[in-house]
């Protein structure tokens, strides 16, 4: 029973990093129809800036601060002078734009490679956040708490400034009708860039985030990218809240089936990813007739 | 029996009525026009006829016999095709080939895996009689996405007809073209097989006169008024709905 | 005048005098023989390492060739086929090796086997379109590919060795000879593009073409278009399991790697290159990746970022492919004459 918990814990603990990524995946598709594919490479960008700025600082803290300003940029320049414009030139389909973004994935894994090396790097846990806590009769990682509680609180944030801002009324509009925000006088470029940048810093927040518990490596975006895609279909395509449960299923899941179903541990979630695509097309929280 | 029988027809979009309480026959042989302003909800009626958009309660019957929702490819089997009120058309392959496919879609033949599908002459044939019959002839093997617009509308028509229905749904098969392709499209259609019924949707009141016998004009979804033209233009309701907009 | 071709629709036989014969298809028939003639002399002046090349380029083309079906053809991107591609490399190796059956056996029980299940994993992931089918052939992919590393029964993440290749000493040839192999695969990627340009100009074929332009219309002509895309899906994985079967006797050994979605990258990508939707498409585009990748892997080991630069500036820049290029060069030619 504790060993549950603890696993079940580790499991949200999971669910709350993929969210992280899925959440701005979301967000980009719901808004622009872009399949981000290389979402997974501001995860890895996120990583190493953060390893570098904790290298020179000597600062955890810093890193998290500091780390996500490179993938936000990078990803709002991919936005706003790469697929924007291939957008608007009309030939090329979100199907293309997903491709072209397949392979960015690679080529940033392949040049972090190229700058990095292969071996793998990490970031030390904050004296803050060591040791561990004694919960419901069981010790639980501080730092992986830690995780869970970023989570949440992004996830209450997101969900604020999204129900209760100008800003977050704005996004819905544009998820729901382009032309309208168009019409509403917004620079919708500017608009998609700077989603397109916060995602990305999300992702790479997400990184970071992980870097304590986590290996940094030059292939790691890969790996993580396939469980947020599968997080984005079972909650919805441009569904906020959906990727949201969704993020916990699957991370939970996943966990689980390592602890206890070792031999399932690779495809556990891709059979469920497909048990759900089988009855719900459209995503466990998805919206019936916002297809992509 | 009706060619066609709408009954009790109501479509609901949330709580928006698009379609309430219609009852529709439509006999054999018959040229049915439906007229009424953008919204009346003619196009969503043509959807809920041919199986694309389920009904919220109400029965369409064909020949008798009800339509199968979510089945469109069994509608135009059963007789019933229809033209688009956007074109659709598979834009980057020719014209004769759209109207080959069209064709192909009735013969055995479309289950045929090894043989070139030129090699089937008699599909062929009546694709290329549908381009004459359309007066397409001359555009035979140019991309659909070359074509003008009222190229594209009449090729538009010629598709739904190689479908070689008893039953025969127009959506505004003359928006967008010129006076000479109207005329020739009234004549073709007057020209086809008096057997065939039709249903058209059509803004054009020329186009409408000149071709249907019976005109439904429809308003929020319910049947204003149903008769010739003379009782349709004599009609009061009617002027002031519809025919008042245009003919002021 | 008679205008009533809906109902007397054989009246007018004579209406037809000509069957269209495209130019484009001339101009490819003319390129066709020095092609073919190029292919069966190439061991007899060719070096042992272009002649392995070619054999490359030959699997690589009939994998790219099935991707083309369902990706060029029908219009449904996937990032999923390299599961195939597994598939008939781990169903030879089971066959032959698990279970001691002979190659003649294994090779075509492992096709239909690949063809049912493709129909089952097709009848699901053609119920989406878009990015929605890319992402849930993927997961598919994903699927198998994490099963095959935790299989024991094939070894897991090291995979099968002692893949045979085919008995040819009936025709005294040894098929572990470089020359004997290359005329192997040569044989069965001629038959196998055969096979898929009768598909394609077939009535089926040109089906999965309307289904491109548009499925709606499709639909509203009276085509079942589900069991056309189920269809296409069966005979592209059937087609990539054959390039599956190649590779794995090409190497004599097969292993999950075979199914990493960077595998069904690749296959894309050599689509995109060639040029979608033109038969010999892929075999170009698996001629020009083959080559490229080789090229850098001898100047550079970052494969990874030179395959994604290459990978972006083929689809912002290279769409069409290097036979759409030709084509409307000759189009153009054709249009001026």
């Amino acid at each position: 029973m504790q060993i549950f918990l603890i696993q079940l814990l580790n499991g949200v603990q999971l669910s709350m990093l993929v969210f992280l990524l899925a959440v701005g995946l979301t967000l980009i598709f719901g808004l622009m129809n872009i399949l981000n594919l290389a979402h997974g490479a501001f995860f890895t960008m996120g990583a190493y800036f953060g390893l570098v700025v904790a290298n020179k600082t000597g600062s955890f803290w810093l890193a998290l601060l500091i780390g996500p300003l490179l993938p936000f940029v990078a990803g709002m320049l991919l936005q706003f002078f790469v697929l924007q414009p291939l957008a608007q030139r009309g030939r090329s389909t979100h199907l293309d734009l997903a491709l072209l973004t397949f392979g960015l994935l690679f080529a940033t894994a392949g040049a972090v490679e190229y700058i990095y090396g292969s071996a793998f790097h990490s970031i030390g846990t904050p004296d803050l956040l060591k040791g561990r806590v004694a919960l419901l009769g069981i010790e639980f990682p501080l730092y992986r708490l830690f995780i869970i509680a970023v989570g949440i609180a992004i996830a209450a944030a997101l969900v604020l400034v999204i129900d209760r801002t100008l800003v977050g009324a704005t996004l819905r509009a544009g998820v729901d009708n382009r032309e309208m925000v168009t019409a509403l006088g917004i620079n919708i470029n500017v608009l998609f860039a700077l989603v397109f940048g916060f995602g990305s810093a999300l992702a790479g927040f997400a990184g970071i985030v992980s870097a304590p518990i986590m290996s940094i490596y030059s292939n790691m975006g890969i790996g993580i990218v396939v469980t947020t895609f599968v997080v984005v279909v079972v909650g919805g395509l441009g569904n906020l809240k959906g990727s949201f449960y969704a993020a916990l299923i699957v991370g939970v899941t996943d966990t689980l089936a390592q602890a206890y179903l070792p031999e399932a541990e690779l495809f556990a979630i891709y059979a469920m990813l497909i048990a759900v695509m089988i009855f719900r097309p459209q995503g466990l929280f998805g919206a019936a007739g916002r297809v992509a | 029996m009706s060619a066609l029988e709408i009954r009790n027809l109501r479509k609901a979009f949330g709580g928006l009525q698009i379609i309430g309480d219609l009852d529709l026959k439509v006999p054999s042989g018959q040229r049915h026009a439906l007229i009424g302003p953008n919204g009346a909800g003619k196009t969503t009626l043509f959807n809920i006829i041919t199986g694309w958009q389920p009904p919220t309660s109400g029965e369409i019957l064909i020949h008798g016999v009800p339509v199968q929702q979510g089945r469109p490819d069994l509608v135009t089997r059963g007789g019933l095709s229809r033209s688009f009120q956007k074109n659709m058309l598979l834009e980057s392959v020719t014209v004769l080939e759209n109207l080959r496919v069209a064709c192909q879609a009735l013969d055995a033949s479309r289950h045929s895996i090894f043989r070139s599908c030129w090699s089937f002459s008699d599909v062929v044939r009546r694709a290329h009689l549908a381009a004459e019959q359309m007066h397409l002839d001359t555009v035979l093997h140019r991309n659909v996405n070359e074509l003008s617009y009222g190229q594209k509308r009449q090729l538009e028509v010629a598709i739904a007809l190689c479908a070689e229905p008893k039953i025969l749904l127009m959506d505004e098969p003359a928006a967008g073209t010129s006076p000479d392709e109207r005329a020739s499209l009234i004549k073709l259609i007057n020209g086809l097989s008096t057997e065939l019924t039709i249903l058209l949707v059509e803004h054009d009141m020329d186009v409408v006169f000149a071709i249907c016998d019976v005109i439904t004009v429809l308003s929020y979804g319910k049947v204003l008024a149903t008769g010739s033209k003379e009782e349709i233009q004599s009609n009061p309701q009617v002027i002031e709905a519809y025919l008042g907009q245009h003919h002021a | 005048m008679s205008t009533d071709f809906i109902l007397t629709r054989d009246k007018r036989v004579g209406a037809l005098k000509r069957l269209p014969v495209p130019a484009l298809g001339r101009a490819y028939a003319a390129l066709f023989g020095p092609f073919a003639v190029l292919l069966c002399a190439l061991p007899f002046f060719a070096s042992g390492y272009v002649v392995t090349l070619a054999v490359e380029v030959m699997i690589a083309g009939v994998f790219a060739s099935g991707i083309n079906l369902l990706t060029g053809y029908t219009g449904l991107v996937s990032l999923g086929q390299a599961m195939f591609l597994g598939f008939g490399g781990y169903g030879i190796a089971i066959g032959t090796a698990l279970l001691g059956w002979p190659l003649w056996v294994s090779a075509p029980v492992t096709l239909v086997l690949v063809a049912v299940i493709a129909a089952a994993i097709g009848a699901i992931c053609t119920r989406t379109r878009g990015v929605e089918f890319l992402l849930i052939t993927l997961a598919f992919s994903q699927m198998f590919y994490g099963a095959a590393i935790k299989l024991r029964w094939t070894n897991g993440s090291d995979g099968m060795t002692g893949i045979p290749r085919p008995d040819l000493s009936l025709l005294g040839l040894n098929a572990d000879n470089p020359t004997a192999f290359y005329y192997y695969v040569l044989s069965v990627a001629a038959l196998a593009l055969l096979m898929l340009w009768r598909i394609v100009t077939s009535p089926f074929g040109s089906v999965l073409v309307g289904i491109r332009e548009n499925e709606r219309r499709m639909t509203s002509m009276g085509y079942a278009v589900a069991n056309y895309k189920i269809g296409s899906f069966a005979l592209a994985a059937v087609t990539c399991a054959v390039a599956g079967i190649l590779q794995s006797q090409y190497t004599y050994f097969v292993n999950p790697d075979a199914m990493s979605w960077q595998m069904s990258g690749e296959g894309v990508l050599m689509v995109i290159i060639g040029g979608a939707n033109v038969i010999l498409g892929p075999l170009v585009g698996a001629a020009v990746f083959v080559v490229v990748k080789q090229a850098l892997s001898m100047i550079t080991e970052e494969y990874n970022l030179f395959f994604g630069i290459f990978f972006m500036l083929v689809v912002a820049f290279f769409r069409g492919g290097v036979l759409g290029a030709i084509s409307k060069l000759i189009g153009k030619r054709h249009e001026r004459a």
